[in-house]
């Protein structure tokens, strides 16, 4: 059993956790430009949609949302990582979470930033996407409050300052401790962003009311934020959309992703940083049992979705669900219920299975499924109307993968930069007062 | 009182020629997509024939069904559009203001009769198609979205003619393009309001259905057939 | 005047603390710096807050300015759709729920910088000791006749650095 990081004195922790912050590897480079490359990749495929039309996607009447959508709710999703599992393990006190959480908090923005551009990227006429927001005009021109869409751009902008807010606020004290090492132009930044932290007990006291009302605050928006991107679906008369397990049902695949992400990330910082010592086998062991209580969670709402469309028998909504578990799409729904449940169930519900390399794995499968999980929701149910003379398929073109490929790139993109300026584990929440009783 | 414009469509009388599809294509301007976007499924019809087969041959029975919008009163596209670009005016319609669409396809997935179509290009015309534009009609921009409107053009026309004449617009006087194509004279095109109109007079007819009625969007197209 | 003094324990601090306070100086001259939050039983270190109902009275404000605004706004466009009425708190209830969840998360974090005396303007005399992880730092602000029984309070609990400034 490795020396607990609690047993290690102050000054190697702080240098262990700072030291990624300087220099870069040469494998850091090469991530960095094969990133930039598929990030371009996607900028010109958008930028080609901008000039010709939305006609160089593979959408078509009557599947109007088709990738551009599957990712919207996919990286909304992921973005419930950070927030919730922060917001709750601070809630309850666990004291496994500290450091997890900046990790976890840090995949929440970006993966905000990245799927909060795509109600835009999806839009007919996207240079015109600011007419959603109600701005004073002199054109008689206002939004539609009403319309879920507008629900959605109230939610994701309440939640991407509370995230960013969140992120932020315990970075304070590490921003201060960097500012006395670094160099340059860093210890600039460090300083501008650390407000004149002195440590302070009156402001310590300030950080941790403002934490604890924060992750409150946080998880009650989080939980909000997904619902309501459920019920953009839920809200429509289209068949297997129009069901009141939506909102739940976003939410917990929300969190089950979420958490699927966290692991993958944090299994990746504790290889390439060398945190063996603080990321241990306990911390993936929680999240593995936390990603398998989410899994059952997720068949069983999974299971009633399905379960009461199939016994209920509406022509409508049976032309999809047989769409979805019999005909076209039948291969997909099987891999991803093999992905989100089976695959988890065994890795991570045998205990002599459950190792972090498992947990990766599983995590990865789970993060395909649920990509699945989205595509499965919305394309059947478009491609299989009420009126079924319109019937049809959907196939992506090379805008949208390229496109899909990109955020992927956006996000190691945006991760790697984070991870070089700040700490990826919180320097001051880690290492509690050495007199403090537990 | 305020007219609510309303359509009946003869499914008994119907012969599936589509003359219907061709006048509204001409009368309003709708963009032809060609060969290879019309093999994607981007053809844009505002009116469109459904053809349902019943039985095996040689008891074959066929159904033409001409579908377009059915400009429900209680529509469920309209409260989605995050612009105010689809709403309900005050003679019944559901409008689009195709300068308002940025394209966000929700009114689209919500339509249950899927009579909604995108503008997936700017529009094209092969030559000499684009002399013929029908110059009360607007052309719409790429990224818009776009549906039947019962040739609100043919309406004002005759309401601006009436008034300029000093008369009252009587039943009959305005004909959307699909109507007044029709060689079987399937189509009938009114005011529901006025009950001594001929498609109030139909609409009470014991062969009167609605599409999807059990929806509750309140389509305002009714379709005489015996038996469904 | 100012009087700091590092110490490297908890209860030593929490002594010195108590007994100047018996002395007759108040919580508010009394600051301690360290690398980490420190866990002080109640009574010794009280610093008083308003947060919480900063935030909910943020929260009820903002939501409630919200309802108005999309109430009279719609009200303003008297377009009808899909057969709703112009205005149903229903169908807007969810952004009044976002922008009052948005008014207490933006007044939490403004009444944190202003709690915490990160945007107020500081003292200009006051030295700002640094604190070496392991370290508490006291720092006492005291009339210039308070100070030797200030520095030997703290002397007696083991203080070390202990050091006076100002006036």
């Amino acid at each position: 059993m490795a020396t607990t990081p609690e047993l290690l004195p102050y000054g190697r922790i702080r240098e262990d956790l700072f030291r990624p912050l300087s220099g870069v590897s040469r494998n850091y480079v090469l991530a960095t430009v094969v990133a930039f490359v598929i990030g371009a990749a996607g900028l010109v495929a958008w930028g080609h949609q901008l000039r010709s039309g939305m006609g160089v996607t593979g959408l078509r009447r009557p599947v109007f949302w088709g990738f551009y959508l599957v990712n919207f709710v996919f990286w909304i999703g992921i973005s419930h990582a950070g927030t919730l599992i922060s917001a709750i393990l601070r809630l309850t006190d666990a004291a496994w979470r500290k450091p997890v959480t900046r990790a976890a908090e840090a995949i929440t923005v970006f993966a905000l930033m990245i799927g909060a551009m795509f109600p835009i990227i999806h839009l007919g006429r996207g240079w015109l996407f600011y007419w959603l927001f109600p701005y004073p005009n002199g054109r008689m021109l206002w939004p539609n409050f009403r319309s879920p869409l507008l629900w959605d751009v109230t939610a994701i902008t309440t939640y991407l300052t509370g995230s960013v807010i969140y992120l932020y606020l315990p970075l304070i004290p590490d921003l201060a401790q960097l500012a006395e090492h670094r160099t340059l132009w860093r210890r600039t930044l460090y300083r501008t962003l650390s407000l004149g932290w002195t440590g302070s007990d009156r402001e310590w006291h300030a950080l941790e009311r403002a934490m604890k009302l924060m992750a409150g605050m946080i998880l009650a928006v989080a939980v909000s934020v997904h619902t309501v991107v459920a019920w953009d679906f839920a809200m429509t008369v289209a068949p297997m959309w129009h069901s009141t397990i939506f909102g739940p049902y976003f939410v917990t695949g929300a969190i089950f992703s979420g958490i699927a992400a966290l692991i993958v990330v944090l299994a990746a910082l504790r290889k390439i940083l060398h945190l063996e010592f603080y990321l241990t086998r306990h911390h993936f062991n929680n999240l593995a049992k936390l990603l398998l209580l989410m899994s059952l969670l997720w068949f069983y709402f999974t299971m009633a979705e399905n379960l009461t469309v199939w016994y209920g028998n509406d022509p409508g909504e049976m032309a999809v669900f047989a769409a979805r578990t019999r005909a076209r799409y039948a291969p997909y729904f099987w891999t991803m219920v093999l992905l989100n449940f089976v695959v988890p169930l065994v890795l991570l519900g045998i205990r002599r299975l459950r190792t972090i390399r498992t947990a990766t794995i599983a995590s990865a499968c789970v993060l395909v499924g649920m990509w699945l999980e989205r595509y499965l929701i919305i394309v059947p149910t478009l491609a299989n109307p009420r009126l079924a003379s319109a019937s049809s398929t959907y196939t992506p073109s090379w805008v949208e993968l390229a496109i899909t490929a990109a955020t992927f790139a956006a996000m190691v993109m945006l991760y790697m930069v984070f991870s070089k300026l700040f700490p990826i584990i919180a320097v001051w929440e880690f290492k509690p007062h050495p007199l403090e009783e537990e | 009182m305020e007219r609510r414009w309303g359509m009946t469509i003869d499914l008994d009388r119907c012969t599936g020629c589509q003359a219907c599809v061709v006048a509204c294509h001409a009368e309003n301007n709708l963009p032809v997509s060609g060969p290879v976007e019309a093999a994607k499924g981007r053809a844009v019809h505002w009116i469109r024939v459904d053809r349902y087969y019943e039985g095996t041959f040689p008891d074959v029975k066929v159904k033409y069904m001409p579908v377009m919008c059915q400009h429900c009163d209680d529509a469920p596209c309209e409260p989605v559009c995050p612009v105010y670009a689809t709403y309900h005016n005050a003679e019944g319609l559901n409008v689009q203001v195709y300068n308002r669409c940025v394209g966000t396809f929700y009114c689209a997935n919500n339509c249950p009769y899927t009579v909604r179509y995108f503008n997936w290009f700017e529009p094209e015309w092969p030559e000499p198609l684009q002399l013929h534009h029908n110059p009360d009609v607007a052309v719409r921009p790429g990224g818009v979205m776009e549906k039947c409107t019962f040739c609100i053009q043919r309406i004002k026309r005759t309401k601006q003619d009436a008034a300029q004449e000093g008369r009252p617009v009587v039943d009959g006087d305005v004909q959307p393009a699909c109507v007044q194509s029709c060689p079987a004279e399937a189509m009938t095109f009114g005011d529901l309001n006025d009950p001594n109109s001929k498609v109030s007079r139909l609409a009470e007819s014991g062969r009167a259905t609605r599409l999807l009625e059990e929806l509750g969007t309140k389509p305002k197209v009714i379709y005489l057939q015996r038996g469904k | 005047m100012f009087v700091t003094g590092e110490f490297r324990e908890k209860e030593p601090v929490v002594h010195t603390i108590r007994q100047l306070r018996d002395a007759g100086i108040d919580s508010s001259a009394l600051d301690l710096f360290s690398a980490e939050p420190v866990e002080l039983a109640r009574g010794v270190l009280d610093r008083p807050s308003r947060m919480s109902l900063v935030a909910v009275s943020a929260a009820v404000g903002t939501g409630l300015l919200a309802t108005a605004f999309i109430r009279y706004t719609q009200h303003d466009y008297k377009l009808v759709t899909g057969g709703m009425p112009l205005f149903s708190f229903w169908a807007t209830g969810v952004i009044t729920y976002e922008l009052t969840m948005l008014g207490a998360i933006v007044a939490t974090f403004g009444w944190f910088l202003r709690e915490s005396g990160l945007i107020r303007r500081r003292e200009k005399d006051a030295p700002v000791p640094h604190v070496d992880p392991g370290v508490i730092c006291l720092r006492v602000r005291c009339p210039a006749g308070q100070a030797p029984e200030t520095i030997d309070t703290m002397r007696r609990h083991g203080a070390l650095k202990i050091e006076r400034s100002g006036q």
